[in-house]
């Protein structure tokens, strides 16, 4: 059984009458010790989505789903109560910006006990050397020293580690990474993906890795899924999506990458911007941006199909050569 | 091909207050860097955050003096310059920012922004002011109606497109792109990329590109400049420095930087630790900390750039350890 089920998950923002549907009848389902890569531009939902699942949208965003279920437990009909039992414990998450995910005025071993003490219940000199513990696993140098730091004294790179020890306190059956590189160099970033991956293993954590580095998530993700404008538009194995993208879209934005034209002058793009909330077309939502639009993707909007490598939400998918 | 900018041993430091009782200390953001710069062409400088990268962008903009070493542009030294000349000079040389959410009045209409640069410095009348924005407008892919818009109205990469045009107003001879598409999404990346691309055929202007995406770099520049610390340490064109880095950090960057392709993954060089601090920087050569190729020697000596293969490296061991 997964671990995660997101059947038909939809978001909405606004009011009742003029809604927006920030995601739409999203389905994702990861595995136990799997690592998922979820990737899109800005506005695609990516994060909505997780956060939906955290239930950190209350009060704001209006969830609806056929299913949401976290090991076993259905999230939608959940108490808060017991939703706070699961988030921060069996569930974590990594912020993009380790500068704001930290509070200033608190020591990082203030931080990272407060969690042990909520959800483990330790204290006293056990909860200080789990605490100690935990900076060592991810590879903090100095670590009983820098128990007694405050965020503002360490770099990007080592608020990160600190955010990542925080998460993984509780040894969590899944960790949310979201964007967990973005906002550091690319030397802090191989060692941050290298500790982010040998934790996953050594802990047999599922992880979700939200990301519009597509590079990123070929290096390390066993599967993928491709959003936009809220929807998922492909999904499936990494190499298979890498190699032979079945969406347009996909396929646009791998060949927007530098690395992909390689020698040309020009990089090929995808032209626009994905739509917002009152220019959303009634048909594909690709359809005002795809190179290869016909009639029907501008009528008609095109559900999320299963073929043999994985799921595609395209009317004329590019394997299928005949149908062009 | 005439040279637009010349750097020669451009240094700056500044001083940080460290405490009312203690003495300020001197930190070495900017190291004798020398390189330079022909028309039409376009120089890369890659390296970590706080390697002295945004220093130096903020050195060939002429906002402040350097410490020691000259700058020419355009054959003129600016430290000999007197303000008319400085004045002249400044309109020479532009600046796209990392952030155009930023970089743009959120008070002010397009249009306005756009025509600012010639009401300063042009005796262009309004007219004419507004048909060479809308001219330019047209060329950056804006449409007409954007004039009388306000940034918050525009995405990311609109933003950055007015930013670019902002910066191309004056026909500058040099720009000077922070960072300019960090900020973005893949796809938009290369619209914005293609745009710099197209005006410099167009135009000649010589691009300055401050970077940490060696894959962007990879695209866009024809020489790279390799900084660590302040200093340059390897320094050569675009094929020399991809195909065959010689230095163990420009190796290293390389390494850590991910690929969409299995085949291009680069074996992982390691390197442990963070850049170290540049109000205390090691002994030596900077890197030697973090280098797995150190030896005694590279504790206690700082290696010069010199020639290795055709290109600058600045490494003692820069031939032991490429065999």
């Amino acid at each position: 059984m997964s671990l995660l089920q997101i059947k038909n998950l939809s978001v909405e923002f606004g009011s009742e009458k003029n809604p927006f549907r920030a995601v739409e009848g999203l389905d994702l389902t990861v595995d136990q010790g799997e690592i998922v890569g979820i990737v899109g531009e800005s506005g695609s939902g990516k994060s909505v989505t997780m956060m939906a699942m955290m239930g950190l949208l209350e009060g704001q965003g209006r969830i609806v789903a056929d299913k949401l279920e976290f090991d076993g437990k259905d999230l939608l009909t959940i108490s808060a109560r017991a939703r706070r039992k699961i988030v921060g414990k069996d569930i974590s998450m990594i912020f993009q910006d380790p500068m704001t995910a930290l509070n200033p005025s608190f020591t990082v071993g203030y931080q990272i006990m407060e969690v042990l003490k909520l959800h483990q219940g330790l204290h006293g000199a056990a909860l200080k050397q789990r605490a100690l513990e935990l900076m060592e696993m991810v590879e903090i140098p100095a670590a009983a020293s820098r128990l007694a730091a405050y965020p503002h004294q360490l770099s990007g790179g080592m608020s990160q580690r600190v955010a990542i020890a925080m998460a993984i306190a509780c040894n969590p059956k899944l960790l949310i990474a979201d964007e967990p590189t973005t906002a550091l160099d690319v030397t802090i970033q191989a060692q941050i993906m290298e500790l982010l991956v040998s934790l996953q293993q050594s802990q047999n954590m599922a992880l979700i890795l939200i990301t519009h580095d597509l590079a990123v998530v070929a290096e390390v993700a066993q599967r993928l899924a491709v959003m936009y404008a809220g929807q998922v538009a492909e999904m499936g194995k990494v190499p298979d999506i890498f190699r032979h993208p079945a969406h347009p879209y996909t396929e646009a934005l791998l060949k927007s990458i530098p690395e992909h034209s390689k020698g040309a002058h020009r990089l090929s793009t995808l032209p626009g911007i994905v739509p917002g909330q009152y220019d959303r077309p009634s048909g594909c939502l690709l359809s005002p941006r795809c190179p290869y639009v016909q009639q029907r993707c501008r009528d008609e909007r095109p559900e999320l199909t299963p073929y043999p490598q994985g799921a595609v939400r395209c009317h004329f998918p590019l394997y299928d050569k005949e149908s062009r | 091909m005439t040279t637009v900018l010349e750097a020669r041993e451009l240094t700056r430091y500044y001083d940080v207050s460290q405490g009312f009782f203690k003495p300020a200390a001197t930190v070495k953001a900017l190291n004798g860097v020398s390189f330079s710069l022909d028309a039409g062409k376009t120089l890369a400088v890659v390296g970590e955050s706080g390697c002295g990268k945004s220093t130096l962008a903020r050195q060939l903009t002429l906002i402040e003096p350097p410490t020691a070493g000259s700058l020419l542009l355009d054959g003129i030294d600016a430290a000999k310059a007197d303000r008319s000349t400085l004045k002249a000079m400044r309109t020479k040389v532009q600046m796209v920012f990392q952030n155009p959410y930023a970089s743009l009045n959120p008070r002010q209409k397009i249009g306005d922004q756009l025509a600012e640069p010639l009401l300063i410095n042009t005796s262009l009348s309004a007219a004419e002011r507004e048909a060479k924005v809308r001219a330019m407008m047209a060329r950056v892919g804006l449409r007409p109606e954007h004039y009388f818009r306000y940034p918050h109205m525009f995405s990311g990469g609109q933003r950055q497109r007015i930013a670019i045009e902002r910066a191309m107003m004056l026909n500058p001879k040099l720009v000077i792109a922070d960072e300019p598409t960090s900020a973005l999404d893949v796809s938009i990346q290369a619209q914005v990329l293609n745009l710099f691309m197209d005006l410099q055929d167009e135009f000649k202007t010589a691009y300055v590109f401050v970077s940490h995406n060696l894959a962007v770099v990879e695209h866009v520049a024809d020489d790279v400049l390799v900084m660590y610390l302040g200093r340059a340490v390897e320094s050569g064109s675009k094929e020399q420095i991809y195909s065959r880095p010689l230095h163990p950090y420009t190796q290293a960057l390389l390494s850590a930087t991910p690929s969409i392709r299995p085949e291009d993954r680069h074996i992982k060089i390691k390197i442990e630790g963070e850049l170290p601090s540049p109000l205390n920087p090691p002994s030596g050569c900077a890197f030697h900390k973090r280098c797995p190729y150190a030896i005694e020697r590279c504790h206690t000596e700082i290696p010069l750039l010199r020639p290795v293969e055709g290109h600058l490296v600045a490494c003692h061991r820069a031939e032991e350890i490429n065999v």
